[in-house]
């Protein structure tokens, strides 16, 4: 029960962040997405010491470990776009496919390369 | 009241169907059983089932939807947690990270805005990389549509585990810094939790390529939709 109730502290905390970096987004009318704002203020408030790991820990933890389950209504909306993938929109499929070798193949060769490249200096 | 009934019925039912996911997925670890599908599917053939339309069930939805901004939040910790490597390994990382979201962006409008498909779509198809929440949220900004760029985002991601054997043979990927940016850059959770499997370094990058893919791409992408689209 202890530890229910400080992952819903955690969770009201978290839902703090989200809501000041929806608020930072509507004021500086920034198209990055509040929730990622929040993430960065989140990373910079424990990179400070100004919140501590322990703080977020719990929360953070449940929320990543079953983060599949808070996206299940958005999946299912699916149900109302199924006939975009009739006839040609099969493409797309095709599509996005293509274009995640090519994301996964560049970036990871530009990586390695850099990382080699390192090595070889430090050795 | 009625709506109080039905949304706490949603949401009761989507805690059942996500727990006999998980449960079945311990005993059959295969991509197609992933929670995320499994439920997904469940959920639908549900409600095609009892005729419950999309509107009804999204009563209780809703909830769920609400506490998606906090879990972007949350995937502050575990870069946190990797800081150390992530200091070690910034430039390379941060690279190859950002090369990603930019081929990803670009090669996702261009191949859609070439095969005549609407800005409906190619907004929903531009941020198919990143983690579903951070990708429903751009779509959601620039104009696309949140449930199709879940889609979109889950082709990246088992589309992704399925191809990346040639994806790393055809592009001699065999160092983990190499192997964990590409899949986290490119298949977000679902290449992360691959990776991990298999190896605890490769795991760890991932989940660095994944938190920063979803700040580099919700960055760019609505500057590059507009200036290309």
């Amino acid at each position: 029960m202890n530890k229910a109730v400080t992952i819903i502290v955690q969770l009201i905390g978290l839902y703090f962040l989200y809501w000041v970096g929806t608020a930072i987004q509507k004021v500086l009318h920034l198209f990055i997405p509040g929730s990622v704002i929040g993430l960065v203020l989140l990373f910079a408030l424990l990179s400070l010491k100004l919140v501590s790991e322990q703080w977020v820990q719990k929360g953070a933890g449940f929320m990543i470990t079953h983060l599949p389950f808070f996206f299940i209504p958005a999946t299912v909306g699916i149900i109302s776009y199924a006939y975009i993938f009739k006839g040609k929109g099969i493409l797309l499929i095709g599509i996005g496919m293509f274009s995640t070798a090519l994301v996964m193949g560049l970036s990871g060769a530009v990586a390695q390369k850099m990382t080699r490249r390192m090595e070889r200096f430090y050795e | 009241m009625n709506d109080f009934i039905i949304g706490l019925t949603v949401i009761v039912s989507t805690i059942l169907i996500y727990w006999g996911s998980v449960t079945f997925y311990k005993k059959c670890r295969h991509i197609y059983t992933a929670p995320i599908i499994l439920s997904t599917v469940v959920t639908i053939v549900v409600l095609l089932i009892f005729q419950i339309p999309y509107e009804t069930y999204m009563i209780g939805g809703q909830w769920i939807d609400h506490l998606l901004g906090p879990a972007v939040v949350g995937l502050a910790y575990p870069l946190y947690q990797y800081r150390d490597m992530l200091k070690k390994m910034l430039l390379p990382v941060v690279t190859g990270t950002f090369i990603g979201a930019v081929v990803g962006i670009t090669s996702g409008l261009f191949l859609s805005k070439w095969a005549g498909f609407s800005e409906l779509i190619i907004n929903s198809i531009v941020p198919k990389s990143v983690t579903t929440p951070v990708a429903m949220a751009i779509a959601d900004t620039s104009g696309g549509a949140m449930p199709l760029a879940a889609v979109f985002v889950m082709i990246a991601g088992i589309g992704g585990v399925l191809i990346h054997p040639f994806v790393w043979r055809y592009f001699r990927l065999n160092h983990y810094i190499g192997r964990g940016v590409g899949m986290g850059s490119a298949s977000h959770a679902i290449g992360t939790a691959t990776s991990m499997e298999r190896d605890d370094l490769e795991g760890s990058i991932s989940t660095i390529a994944m938190v920063l893919s979803a700040v580099f791409v919700s960055i760019i992408a609505p500057g590059l939709t507009v200036l290309l689209l």
